[in-house]
């Protein structure tokens, strides 16, 4: 092709793109003309305006919404609260206004420097929190003063409330306010500083939903900061009520029989999911930490060696002694490794892998199936099955039956537990794995740990006789906006691992018998009520808690569990209890559930 | 494969100027966004890098192997465009944004890319001296078609970015008076039709605050006011960086998108208006002046629609931050936070370099 033609042919084009090139540069010029005009000959002008300049947007928090228990009892309430902030850029001499608003109100100096100090990136008319909660007298005094001090000023805000103290209080949660670490860590994009976030419970679960929309405004404000003119773009709107399931009369029943105890309580519905109390002991009261300042009260509960902040529900991790027992049975029956009729004999102890292994009943129990294995929790029968069994089928059936993962209830922070195999001893503490470790595992000792939530939810299960059901805590919630009552979590029904319902409904006559047939779990029995359930005890060392210096160290110390359901057909109800160094399982756990099951069959049948 | 003559050839100067403009846009938005979570700025330098990959990526491909599937892309997008409608969730108001992990992406600004291959395919076998009818009107249906459901979205900024293009390729294709005059009443329509059936009241603000903006200070002509106080105050050298007061006591919105103009004026003065106004001189005009560096009819149209997308973009957020022009949302390009409109710019950019260094290649 010649060169010299296409260019020819294309002059016109280029021709035609040179005109609008012309065209932008005229632009250019019109415009280096114009910025000239404002910025220099009306520079005055607009230099006075921007110095006069006060119209600003402001914000008003919107109340949060309210927690209530299942039949609407208000556990989360909002109250006005009084607070009173400083405007730095209302400060004439900054050194000065601290000095003195420290004196008035009564306030260190150093810890008013140190507050302001925090939010100093902040633009200076924005108000910097320096002390709420104020008093009636307080307020007043303020109100008084106010002009002698043009820097503070009085705001109210809706302050969180939680009228019956701790009552389930590692279930709601507390808030706090929300630090320059959390801003920065991206996770509460359009929140601002000093804002108050859930930080725990249902109160951090449901954040987005309870925090509702904070209200918009447009303020022209004058050179002294007073508000000349007010104008709302947008009203805070409250966040939604949520409705839990927990029940007021079980959740406070619970936490009464934990007094004094370490340990937690769990109660389900064991049809639709619904979880009706979730107790924690030791526990605090949420209303001493709704504030902007870390109080000393705060230290000590957070070094308390009893952690009475732990959620030990779903955040306490032990072995799960005999419980586990269940889990086993199941396995080894779904294999086909033993059928109900399958006899061990128990003398009290046994050789395996030459190595000597008890019975927790030195005298033996005999001949022993499955349902009186279950019953009398005898640890021969099991050390069988486990051997049978292997570890990595203990452990694969472990976690298809839902431990060594989160159950994945509604509440934030759940631990996972360990189920543990010869790959993860391997990876953590580079040792081989023994077969000894896999006769301990088999009765739910050595390395394995599960936590109560996952015991009940497992329970669960069972009771349903392999059908799993998700379980929450949000009933439903009202949006103040839609005025719509929005239920969630339907319940759905899936049988997930694929074990036949005829081997659950063996194991269950194995917990029936050892409530009602004087087995172990006896101390749950109800009168007239077809209870099942199963004990344990877990044996750990003290060393687990150092920290401990009131307690008299003791060489072995024993937690207890009960997990049960009643009634035995179409299971109601699923209860679990574990009571930290409370001895023999069937003596301190099952005593708690047997009130419950008595409590929960007069309030729901 | 790329030869080593290809690489010579390659524009360095203006992917020089397409850096510093690049980086003079960090250097602000740092500033007027370093008090909101998020680290922005760093974002901003993500997405360069990653613009420039893509620029370095897309040059590989001679553009003339891609200009017969132009069309194919055309309807993938078209299709895209129309299922966003059908199918998006909302987000901030319209339904332009396909989620993706870590960033969103906005497929209407690679529509414009799209729209460019299609017209300069069109356009390069169209070997008359002046446009007539016919391919006037495919040239304006085959705008109108993404135009119209990006509309439907609503997106106003993407949609008028289009009009540099549009017309980009009608100019060179010979504009008559009678076409030109055709087009104007055919918009006027369309404008008076809008303004009845389209514009959101708050944009029909927009345009009467345009007018007066002192009107209402307090509602829709915030925007303007604000920035041309920032403009203004900052006079001849700026109130320097980080200390302009607009901008730090947060009086002025978008300040490190769509207004990061008025920070450049508040912050940095005329002095730093002028510098940005002459490195962008340098920029248009060494984009204008590859047009006769181009081999062929399809690359001389290619590299002219870039580059009146990028002046009308230009110019209009320019304008827009002074209150010559009513506020539409589009960013300075290159220099205002978001990455979508910074890689279509790049990808634009990268097909102008394209054109450039296959200049001399015989194939």
């Amino acid at each position: 092709m010649d060169h010299k033609s296409i260019y020819e042919d294309l002059s016109l084009i280029i021709k035609r793109s040179n005109r609008a090139y012309i065209l932008v540069n005229i632009f250019l010029v019109f415009l280096v003309f114009y910025f000239w005009k404002v910025q220099i000959i009306d520079h005055n002008h607009f230099w006075n305006r921007s110095e006069a300049n006060r119209i600003r947007e402001a914000t008003a928090s919107a109340p949060r919404g309210l927690i209530t228990d299942r039949e609407g009892a208000i556990l989360a309430d909002n109250i006005a609260s009084f607070k009173v902030s400083i405007i730095r850029e209302n400060c004439k001499n900054f050194e000065l206004s601290c000095q003195r608003v420290s004196r008035f109100l009564n306030m260190e100096e150093e810890v008013l420097k140190e507050r302001i100090e925090k939010y100093e990136f902040l633009p200076p008319f924005k108000p910097i929190v320096i002390k709420e909660n104020l008093t009636i007298k307080e307020v007043s005094m303020i109100e008084a003063r106010k002009l002698e001090f043009p820097e503070i000023v009085l705001q109210t805000e809706p302050k969180r409330f939680y009228p019956f103290k701790s009552f389930a209080a590692h279930t709601i949660g507390y808030l706090q306010e929300l630090s320059l670490e959390d801003i920065k860590s991206n996770n509460y994009k359009v929140r601002s500083l000093g804002e108050l976030i859930g930080k725990t419970g249902i109160e951090k679960e449901y954040d987005s939903l309870l925090r509702g929309e904070e209200g918009k405004y447009i303020e022209v404000v004058d050179n002294l900061g007073r508000i000349k003119e007010k104008r709302t773009i947008r009203e805070p709107v409250q966040g939604s009520k949520v409705k839990l399931t927990l029940d007021y009369e079980l959740q406070k029943r619970a936490e009464e029989l934990l007094e004094g105890k370490e340990g937690a309580v769990i109660v389900l519905d064991a049809q639709n999911g619904e979880i009706l109390a979730l107790a924690n002991y030791p526990t605090y009261d949420p209303n001493k930490f709704i504030n902007r300042f870390t109080p000393e009260e705060w230290i000590d509960l957070i070094n308390n060696p009893e952690f009475p902040l732990e959620n030990r529900a779903i955040r306490g991790l032990y072995a799960p002694g005999s419980v586990f027992k269940l889990t086993v049975a199941l396995s080894a029956l779904d294999l086909q490794l033993i059928s109900d009729r399958t006899v061990f004999s128990c003398n009290g102890r046994i050789n395996i892998y030459s190595h000597p292994f008890s019975c927790w009943f030195a005298e033996g129990h005999g001949p022993v199936n499955l349902t009186s294995g279950i019953k009398h929790s005898c640890n021969i029968y099991f050390y069988n099955l486990g051997k049978r069994l292997g570890i990595e089928e203990i452990a694969r059936y472990s976690k298809m039956l839902g431990f060594g993962e989160r159950t994945g209830i509604d509440l934030p922070d759940e631990k996972e537990g360990l189920i543990p195999t010869p790959e993860w001893k391997k990876r953590v503490r580079n040792l081989p794995w023994y077969p000894g470790e896999t006769i301990s595992v088999s009765i739910g000792q050595g390395p394995i740990l599960v936590t109560p939530i996952q015991v009940a939810v497992h329970t669960s299960l069972i009771a349903n006789r392999g059908e799993s059901i998700s379980h929450h805590l949000l009933k439903s919630y009202f949006d103040p906006l839609t005025e719509k009552e929005n239920m969630v979590y339907p319940v759905t029904n899936e049988n997930r691992d694929g074990i036949k319902s005829s081997f659950y409904e063996k194991i269950t006559k194995g917990m029936y018998k050892a409530v009602n047939e004087g087995g172990t779990a006896r101390l749950a029995m109800v009168e007239g009520y077809r209870v099942c359930g199963k004990t344990g005890s877990t044996q750990i060392v003290s060393t687990v808690r150092k920290k401990d210096a009131a307690r008299p160290k003791k060489e072995i110390k024993t937690h207890s569990w009960f997990t049960g359901f009643a009634p035995q057909e179409n299971p109601k109800v699923v209860v679990t209890v574990l009571v930290e160094y409370g001895g023999m399982g069937g003596e301190t756990a099952a005593p708690i559930a047997k009130e419950l099951f008595e409590l929960h069959r007069k309030r729901h049948d | 494969m790329i030869d080593r003559s290809l690489v010579r050839n390659i524009d360095w100067a203006l992917l020089a100027l397409l850096l510093l403009n690049s980086v003079l846009g960090v250097v602000v938005i740092y500033s007027s966004s370093h008090y909101l979570p998020g680290n922005l700025y760093f974002k901003q330098i993500i997405w360069i890098i990653l613009s420039l990959l893509a620029l370095l990526l897309f040059l590989a491909v001679d553009y003339r192997k891609i200009l017969p599937y132009s069309f194919y892309l055309y309807v993938t997008f078209v299709a895209i465009l129309a299922g966003l409608i059908i199918f998006g969730k909302v987000i901030a108001g319209t339904k332009s944004w396909i989620k993706l992990p870590f960033f969103q992406a906005q497929p209407s600004e690679f529509a414009k890319i799209i729209v460019i291959l299609l017209l300069a395919h069109i356009f390069s076998e169209y070997e008359i001296n002046y446009l007539n009818w016919k391919t006037g009107f495919l040239a304006l249906a085959l705008v109108a078609i993404p135009a119209f459901f990006i509309a439907l979205q609503p997106d106003l900024g993407t949609n008028l970015t289009f009009i540099p293009i549009l017309f980009g390729a009608l100019i060179l294709a010979g504009l008559n008076r009678k076409i030109l005059i055709f087009l104007l009443i055919i918009s006027l329509v369309i404008g008076i039709a809008g303004w009845i059936f389209y514009l959101e009241d708050y944009q029909k603000q927009r345009l009467i605050t345009l007018v007066s903006p002192s009107q209402d200070p307090l509602g829709s002509g915030y925007h303007i006011l604000q920035s041309k106080i920032a403009i203004g105050s900052g006079g001849l050298l700026g109130k320097g960086y980080k200390k302009g007061s607009q901008i730090q006591l947060r009086f002025l919105p978008a300040r490190h998108t769509d207004f990061i103009f008025s920070v450049i004026g508040e912050e940095f003065g005329y002095a730093g208006v002028i510098v940005i106004f002459f490195v962008y001189f340098l920029f248009l005009s060494r984009l204008f002046h590859s047009v006769d560096k181009s081999r062929d009819r399809a690359g001389m149209y290619i590299v002219f629609m870039v580059a009146m997308m990028i002046a009308f973009q230009f110019f209009v957020n320019v304008m827009m931050v002074v209150g010559l022009f009513p506020v539409t949302g589009i960013p300075l390009p290159l220099l205002s936070y978001g990455g979508s409109s910074l890689l279509t710019n790049y990808l634009g950019i990268s097909l102008v370099l394209n054109v450039k260094m296959r200049r001399f290649v015989n194939v």
